[in-house]
């Protein structure tokens, strides 16, 4: 147990960022009740922040909980998260009738959790192209031309963006300073969320993307850029410190990707949401949504992040 | 179906418990999966334990939608019509239970729901033809059969009883097929009250599908529907 305790918490990234975390979830229900006595929030909205308090009350501590467990638990975790989100977006878009090719996707799915677990890069890029040629190769040989482009295609989409994208968070566990770096990265793109929110609604006058996303405005967008850009340079310098990746400019580029990939991802999802005309993926968590809607700022990020931290020498690989 | 159409699932952002109970529940992958593993079980015990026989099976329509009716004595009932059809037919395929006794507790709804596949109806006065409107318009939809029993409720002597007229509630004025069969055996096997089935033999004969298309869809209608089928169904029996 303390030999446990010791490890988790070796670095000063991740014992800051627990009691952060922790602290936050403690204090703000007290804000939250402190704006409600000023008179600051109507009864709708607070009504709405404790909501959303009491989900990552929950929320926090499953997302904290494998990182600090270890990395089996880390791709586990990940592992489960994929499967949920591949499942939101199957609902969603219909693709859930078509159990064989929803079949190959959780396949595939299980196949990048295990190339993870067995640290072989090899295996886990190969399955991108693989599990692609499978679906494509399968739903062929049923023999239903009709609607052959648009099963596969949303199945391929499905597995590459929940399946495949997700799997570069897992395979970071495999880096030796994995605890630190998925937990900043946790916390810049959820912040970046915040931030663009924060910022856009009382200062964002011109709209971003109105017809995706009506919300958003272009004083958010920017807001966030930097706001991000500086959370990353401050968090990942202690992170990567003595490394390669420990250089200014890297980091701000880091922080740029987060950033705009992190908004990117987010409207994505909107343009399924959209596109599909549904609000939420799904209700489980009151206050966000489904977990699509919580992690939908991940989804671009993840890769990006994992290929600019492997080329500057991170993530250590066997086979 | 033809045409893959982005079309949400019709249970989309319902919490899990009006899931289970709702009439609009689409299988997932998972639920598909037990409810394949569960079929293939039942298939296995009823032709080792009943020798259950199928005649007839050339009657079937080619795929959903359709509803298969029968004379109702025993819970095996169910399960020897639904292993009557070979599983490509299965696809889709939704008992109708009874609510007050299949979704009523949480874990017996939750292996209704997501094992068996099955949809509540519910038996309280007035909710029944509610339950029946949005059966019937999910059926003319396309893309899911019924099982159901027109009695309904098991017959406790083993002698069929007239049929309601639910069934014609749900197939009056629309070309959904309804298949009459007859289950032979099923009383003797395992009657209401008795806990462990005997070791009986299972005979289900699957009659000529009917439509209703020319019936009016009212009052009068729904109750030739019944008569009509409820006929088929003796006719089946031989007696």
């Amino acid at each position: 147990m303390s030999g446990w305790l010791e490890t988790a918490f070796a670095h000063p990234v991740t014992r800051l960022l627990t009691l952060v975390t922790v602290a936050a979830l403690v204090l703000a229900p007290l804000l939250i009740l402190a704006l409600r006595k000023l008179g600051k929030t109507s009864d709708k909205l607070h009504a709405e922040l404790l909501s959303r308090w009491r989900t990552w009350c929950i929320l926090a501590p499953l997302m904290l909980g494998p990182v600090l467990l270890g990395r089996g638990f880390t791709i586990a975790a990940i592992c489960l998260l994929s499967l949920a989100c591949y499942r939101e977006y199957s609902r969603a878009t219909g693709l859930f009738r078509e159990k064989t090719v929803s079949l190959l996707a959780v396949t595939g799915i299980l196949a990048v959790a295990f190339a993870a677990a067995d640290r072989w890069y090899g295996f886990f890029m190969a399955l991108g192209p693989l599990t692609v040629s499978i679906i494509a190769a399968v739903e062929v040989l049923r023999d239903k031309p009709k609607g052959y482009i648009q099963r596969t295609a949303l199945g391929v989409f499905g597995f590459l963006f929940f399946g495949f994208s997700f799997g570069h968070l897992a395979f970071l566990a495999n880096d030796e300073r994995y605890r630190p770096l998925l937990l900043a990265l946790l916390f810049c793109v959820e912040l970046n969320d915040i931030a663009g929110f924060v910022i856009g609604k009382p200062l964002g006058k011109r709209k971003l993307i109105p017809e995706t996303s009506p919300g958003k405005t272009l004083a958010g967008a920017v807001g966030a850029l930097v706001f991000t850009c500086g959370l990353t340079l401050v968090l990942m310098h202690q992170v990567f410190a003595g490394t390669a990746l420990d250089r200014w400019p890297l980091l701000l580029t880091l922080g740029v990707i987060i950033s705009v990939g992190g908004q990117l991802g987010d409207l994505m999802l909107s343009s399924i949401k959209r596109d599909v005309g549904i609000k939420d993926f799904d209700v489980l968590l009151p206050g966000h949504g489904g977990l699509l809607d919580r992690f939908d700022s991940f989804v671009l990020v993840a890769p990006a992040v994992f290929h600019f931290v492997r080329y500057f020498g991170g993530v250590s690989v066997g086979h | 179906m033809d045409d893959f159409k982005l079309d949400p699932a019709k249970d989309l952002g319902l919490p899990l418990d009006e899931r289970m109970k709702s009439l609009r529940r689409e299988p997932e992958l998972v639920d598909s999966g037990l409810n394949m593993l569960w079929w293939t079980a039942v298939r296995a015990y009823l032709g080792a334990w009943h020798r259950l026989e199928v005649l007839g099976r050339d009657n079937l329509p080619a795929g959903p939608p359709f509803v298969l009716i029968a004379n109702h004595a025993s819970h095996l009932d169910t399960f020897a019509l639904g292993a009557a059809l070979p599983w490509r037919r299965r696809r889709a395929l939704f008992p109708i239970a009874a609510g007050d006794t299949f979704f009523e507790s949480l874990p017996v709804a939750a292996f209704a729901a997501f094992v068996l596949n099955a949809l509540p109806l519910w038996r309280r006065r007035g909710v029944g033809r509610h339950t029946l409107e949005q059966l019937r318009v999910r059926l003319v939809e396309g893309g899911c059969s019924y099982i159901l029993f027109p009695e309904g409720t098991r017959s406790r002597g083993g002698d069929m009883a007239p049929f309601k007229p639910g069934i014609g509630m749900l197939v009056a004025g629309t070309e959904v097929p309804v298949v009459p069969c007859h289950i032979e055996g099923a009383h003797a096997a395992l009657p209401p009250g008795r806990h462990l089935p005997r070791w009986k033999k299972l005979r289900v004969r699957i009659g000529e599908p009917r439509t209703f298309k020319a019936t009016p869809n009212d009052r009068e209608g729904w109750a030739a529907v019944a008569e009509d089928l409820e006929r088929a169904v003796k006719d089946l029996s031989g007696s």
